[in-house]
């Protein structure tokens, strides 16, 4: 029986399809793995199936019964539970005022406590989830913040789980405890649709595959006809090759650019760095290795003197630092300005702006950097997020900064402007910068350091020097994977 | 005699202190109640002046204090939700509709108050609200015990706290101001919620200005006197919990009430001077005190 | 072609003119005047006569000094409600600076007491700015309760040291220390106390236009409106932005004491504002915070100010102010959902 027959989908934005006429069914009880680069069309997709967005066109059907989902609400009554990328938690409530929020249990007018916890603890138990009802949602890690989500499911019993990219936020670790509690729900007869780019884990996971790619689906195939080759050519499509590789020039004598001493930092009275040592050199990338929340952003901070009150040594006293932030839209850019009003902020010379000095900065940044737009005074906001984040790269790089930082460069971005950036962060290399790297992808790290360290809440636990020269050693990818993955854990 | 005296003195002190809390604190709870569901209502001041000047229109025209307190709180009912209509429904910015509503409203009264009294400061006198009979002829606090608003207001505390913090409607009206997305893809009329929030503000400071206009038995143009945003800052001093907000409110009381006895016993002490004194200490209590105040985090963000 | 934007701004300004025309007719149908006669007569008063222009300017010219101040806070999203306060507190340093220097020629007193009224108002603007910095307290609690605190302390200082006995002004200014009226050189305005100040508020707005839109200060302060994180990780210093608008912003509130002050009456008086500071809300809010729409927002204000005036025969002029309201709700909702109507529909 399928749990969920996708009948015709169709969902426009504008003139945009995001989804375009997508046809595929659910078996119920299954793994149902969702596939495909970012801006593929998932999300959107897994939005309309929770009654988020209404469908331009199509319908499901849901066990047999065909639906048209109006809103979340709809979608809930129909035991249907989404685990958002983006969890949808309320910092200031308790685990308990979040699970209940919407289906709350209520004695007259007074919420009922003491039913609610007894029914909480009883799932809280049941599935190990180890979580505290009481505690603030501010108070807890990513990946206890996530049980709570896991828990607002048991709590509606809802029986067909979307979860939306729900390992990008774990550590090796904790993924396979994520995929028993999976399993475990698969043993109870629910039916869970899984969004991943990572192949491996649908190798581990999937009973059934779905491609999506630029908003059509692609590809479909069960557990027994997976097939790597033709699955990774169905997420990517025809790859450009039209980005030269830029070779990684050899550096003799390096020259300290940045020196930072046991650094310490608290905020809200919890140390987010504790004795962190990093020496940047001029034409040297750096990479920071480690699961997200380690201290990553307060690096950030303290480098780009927004942060003042930490403790230990920052040489030299003043130094031009270059950010390409994490968060592209809400650090990054002003979304209202155009990519020529984006680069004067930060690389503009004398007091008063001229149109048409903005223009040829604009036409500058669009033929140099390789920015698809269809008019140059149109703002970042209506920018794809991999040509933004080439207007954020090219306004740092550009800037005569002596240390550039990037933040997770290519996160959200397809695979085509992941490889110009990353092209162009070697440029920046060889052009002699010194260079901080931040990442959770360790294929990136691995590709582009010279010198790679492992940060663990708050301080490098280890630091491994000439990266390159250790890949190329046989069996020394597996080698450094392996060691650098426990001691993001901790564990070493 | 003399510590007779004195004890008077601070039995008329302390009833004195409650009659000024109760507009504070009514006008505090209405501006709390709209922003827990996440609509930044600055517009309290106008829409006291809006149900205080309701109640005297119809306490003159009818005559009946009861159908007078029953309109002012209407009226202002409706603006609130034509305020909720601005807010909720066109997502506009909740300091520029506020800005908006106060000219509004003070504008209407001002206009209003020449047009039907022939007055530009006054309008007759009128009948205050009815109080509890026997209450009333005990010494010294009889006019406080006796106000049955004053003892709701002060009962507002606890409904507040029980609404906000025990109650399925205080749950989600509180998830609307905090986290407006995670009550949407539960399945809850978020915006529905918005708008209680601003309708039930609409209804306490309707009381708040009904009950000053039925006070001083008169409407005079000003008499808000800024009392609104009074209101505002002990709900911020008050970090938007019911039970700080109520003791803000007591001490802006407290002090004012202080200062109208300085005013009679006639020091030198300029008027002008002790009459910032609550607007200088609310700066000085934000600044001192309360720095970090953390306001419902959609506080003040359209949805 | 026209592009989208200028098709929305054509479309919603020309709905709430209308709007704004047809609440009003509907307000004197309902108090039981003739909308036609009403008017006529505004009309008649306001555009007919070189006098009844020049009261209409003379009404306009604070307001579009006031906005200008604004619009330079407002572009950083600071939401400075103290202007009352702020324009209040300059014009008396005006007026007492003025009245000191008594005696020296007018080249002298205008540019300091200028400068002095400018700094006044500035480094009250500044308060909350510094709070808002140090302690993150919004600015619009604390420009509220300043506005109190600042007409509290004038007030005082205005009647136990400044004012002519039993009355609520300062002594009046030397003649020959006067801003010119136009009068003097133009017939037509002949009985107006219109005044040069009105040119300097031109002049002002065209300087603020090109300080926010063509300069990199502009460029600065509008990215901290739009997105005060990012624009800190792009490297403006915010906190540097935050303090500059609000001191030029609020400095610049100061100038409407010119117009009153050394232009029309010759003396400060309490309550000469009479919510100017409020009242330039709206007009900044109407114009979108453009300096050069604020011009034209604060005539249309001017000609219902003055227009209550000529009108106050047979309706309160009182009526202006719910107009004037009116006017600002029906076109931020009017703005909106012209602006929903061409977003392409999720």
């Amino acid at each position: 029986m399928n749990a969920v027959e996708f009948t015709n989908i169709t969902k426009k934005f504008g003139d945009f399809i995001a989804n375009d006429n997508i046809n595929f069914n659910v078996l119920n009880n299954s793994v149902h793995c969702i596939v495909g680069e970012n801006g593929a069309g998932k999300s959107t997709l897994m939005k309309v199936l929770s009654g988020a967005y209404i469908p331009d066109s199509g319908y499901f059907n849901i066990y047999g019964e065909k639906k048209h989902f109006k809103s979340t609400h709809d979608a809930i009554a129909s035991k249907i539970g989404m685990l958002y990328q983006h969890f949808m938690l309320i910092d200031d409530f308790t685990v308990l005022e979040n699970v209940i929020l919407g289906n709350e249990i209520s004695k007259g007018m007074k919420l009922d406590f003491p039913a609610i916890s007894t029914n909480l603890n009883e799932l809280i138990e049941l599935y190990n989830l180890g979580l505290d009802i009481n505690k603030k949602i501010s108070e807890l890690s990513i990946s206890e913040q996530q049980k709570v989500e896991i828990l607002k499911l048991l709590y509606r019993d809802s029986n067909i789980l979307i979860f939306d990219e729900p390992t990008a936020v774990l550590s090796p670790y904790e993924v396979d405890k994520f995929f028993e509690i999976v399993n475990k729900f698969k043993s109870e007869n629910k039916t869970i649709i899984f969004i991943t780019h990572k192949l491996k884990e649908v190798l581990v996971i999937a009973d059934c595959v779905t491609v999506l790619r630029k908003g059509k689906k692609v590809y479909e195939a069960g557990k027994n006809e997976l097939n790597i080759p033709a699955l990774s050519k169905a997420i990517v499509g025809e790859v450009s090759h039209r980005n030269l590789d830029i070779l990684r020039e050899d550096k003799e004598t390096q020259t300290s650019a940045l020196k930072l001493e046991n650094i310490s930092l608290r905020k809200n009275k919890i140390i987010v760095l504790n004795g962190f040592n990093l020496e940047l050199y001029n034409g040297s990338i750096h990479g920071i290795a480690g699961v997200e929340g380690n201290g990553q952003s307060d690096i950030i901070d303290v480098l780009c003197g927004l942060e003042k009150k930490f403790t230990g040594k920052f040489e030299p006293a003043t130094l031009r630092t270059g950010v390409v932030p994490d968060d592209r839209i809400k650090k990054g850019m002003i979304k209202e300005y155009t990519i020529g009003e984006n680069m004067i902020l930060k690389n503009y010379k004398g007091n008063f702006i001229n149109h048409k000095r903005l223009t040829g900065i604009s036409e500058y940044i669009i033929t140099e950097y390789d920015v698809r737009v269809s008019d140059i005074d149109s703002p970042m906001q209506s920018l794809s997020g991999g040509n933004q984040q080439k207007v954020i790269f090219a306004r740092e790089a550009e800037s005569d900064s002596e240390v550039l930082i990037f933040a997770h460069p290519t996160r959200g971005v397809d695979i085509n402007a992941t490889n110009f950036i990353h092209n162009r962060i070697i440029e920046q290399r060889n052009k002699n910068k010194a260079i901080l790297l931040i990442s959770s992808d360790l294929d990136e790290l691995l590709s582009l350091s010279d010198t790679l360290s492992v940060l663990y809440k708050g301080r490098i636990l280890k630091t491994f020097e000439n990266i390159q020269k250790l890949l190329a050693e046989p069996g020394g990818n597996n080698k450094l994977v392996e060691s650098v993955g426990k001691l993001m854990l901790g564990i070493e | 005699m003399n510590d007779i005296l004195t004890n008077i003195f601070t039995i008329t002190f302390a009833a004195q202190i409650f009659r000024l809390f109760t507009p504070y604190y009514l006008g505090a709870s209405a501006a709390n109640f709209s922003e827990r569901g996440g609509i930044i209502n600055i517009a309290i001041e106008g829409f006291m002046i809006s149900s205080a000047f309701s109640y005297a229109l119809f306490a003159i025209v009818t005559g009946n204090s009861l159908l007078a307190l029953f309109m002012a709180i209407l009226i202002n009912i409706i603006f609130s939700f034509f305020f909720s209509l601005f807010t909720v429904k066109l997502k506009l910015n909740h300091i520029v509709t506020g800005v908006g509503f106060n000219l509004l409203m003070a504008g209407l009264s001002k206009f209003l108050i020449i047009f039907i009294f022939n007055s530009s400061s006054n309008t007759p006198r009128f009948e205050d609200l009815p109080n509890a009979p026997f209450l009333k002829e005990i010494p010294h606090i009889g006019e406080v015990v006796s106000d049955y608003i004053i003892i709701f207001t002060i009962a507002l505390l606890f409904i507040s706290n029980y609404i906000l913090f025990k109650t399925k409607f205080g749950l989600r009206l509180r998830s609307s101001g905090e986290n407006p997305e995670a009550g949407d893809s539960l399945g809850i009329m978020v915006r529905k919620y918005k708008v209680y929030g601003v309708l039930i503000s609409g209804f306490l400071s309707g009381l708040a200005g009904a009950w000053l206009a039925g006070n001083q038995n008169s409407y005079s143009d000003g008499m808000i006197a800024g009392r609104g945003y009074i209101a505002l800052a002990a709900m911020i001093i008050g970090k938007w919990k019911p039970t700080n907000i109520f003791f803000a409110c007591l001490m802006f009381a407290f002090f004012e009430a202080l200062e109208i006895s300085i005013q009679i016993s006639g020091t030198d002490i300029p008027s002008q001077l002790v009459q910032i004194v609550p607007y200088a200490i609310t700066i000085i209590v934000l600044v001192a005190f309360v720095a970090k105040t953390k306001p419902p985090a959609a506080d003040g963000i359209p949805y | 072609m026209m592009s989208v934007k200028n098709k929305k701004n054509i479309l919603s300004i020309s709905l709430s003119v209308f709007a704004t025309l047809f609440i009003t007719t509907l307000l004197l149908l309902i108090i039981g005047k003739n909308p036609i006669e009403i008017f006529g007569l505004i009309f008649q008063d306001v555009f007919a006569s070189g006098y009844g222009i020049g009261q209409t300017l003379l009404k306009a010219t604070p307001l579009i000094i006031c906005g200008c101040g604004l619009a330079i806070c407002f572009h950083a999203s600071l939401f400075n409600i103290g202007a009352e306060g702020q324009l209040n507190a300059g014009s008396f340093a005006m007026a007492i600076i003025a009245l000191k220097m008594s005696g020296l020629p007018i080249y002298i007193v205008l540019p300091v007491s200028i400068i002095f009224g400018f700094i006044v108002s500035g480094l009250v603007g500044l308060i909350p700015a510094i709070i808002k910095i140090k302690k993150g307290v919004s600015e619009v609690i604390t420009t509220i309760m300043l506005n109190f605190i600042v007409l509290g302390i004038v007030n005082y200082l205005l009647l136990d040291f400044f004012a002519v006995k039993s009355t609520m002004r300062t002594e009046k200014l030397a003649d020959n220390l006067l801003i010119p009226k136009l009068s003097e050189y133009f017939e037509l305005f002949q009985g107006s106390s219109l005044n040069f100040t009105f040119f300097i508020a031109i002049i002002l707005a065209v300087a603020v236009y090109i300080l926010i839109y063509k300069t990199k200060f502009g460029y600065k302060l509008r990215a901290v409106g739009f997105n005060d994180t990012a624009s800190k990780y792009i490297g403006i210093k915010n906190n540097k932005i935050i303090l500059l608008a609000f001191f030029l912003g609020a400095g610049i509130t100061s100038l409407v004491g010119l117009n009153f002050i050394m232009g029309y009456k010759g003396y400060f008086e309490l309550g000469f504002s009479n919510n100017l500071g409020f009242t330039a809300i709206a007009v900044t809010l109407l114009a979108k915070n453009n300096p050069i729409g604020i011009i034209f927002s604060a005539l249309l204000f001017g000609i219902l100010d003055y227009g209550g005036l000529t009108v106050n025969q047979q309706v309160p002029k009182e009526i202006m102010f719910v107009v004037q309201a009116l006017i600002i709700l029906s076109i931020i909702s009017i703005d909106k959902i012209v602006d929903n109507y061409y977003k392409p529909k999720k």
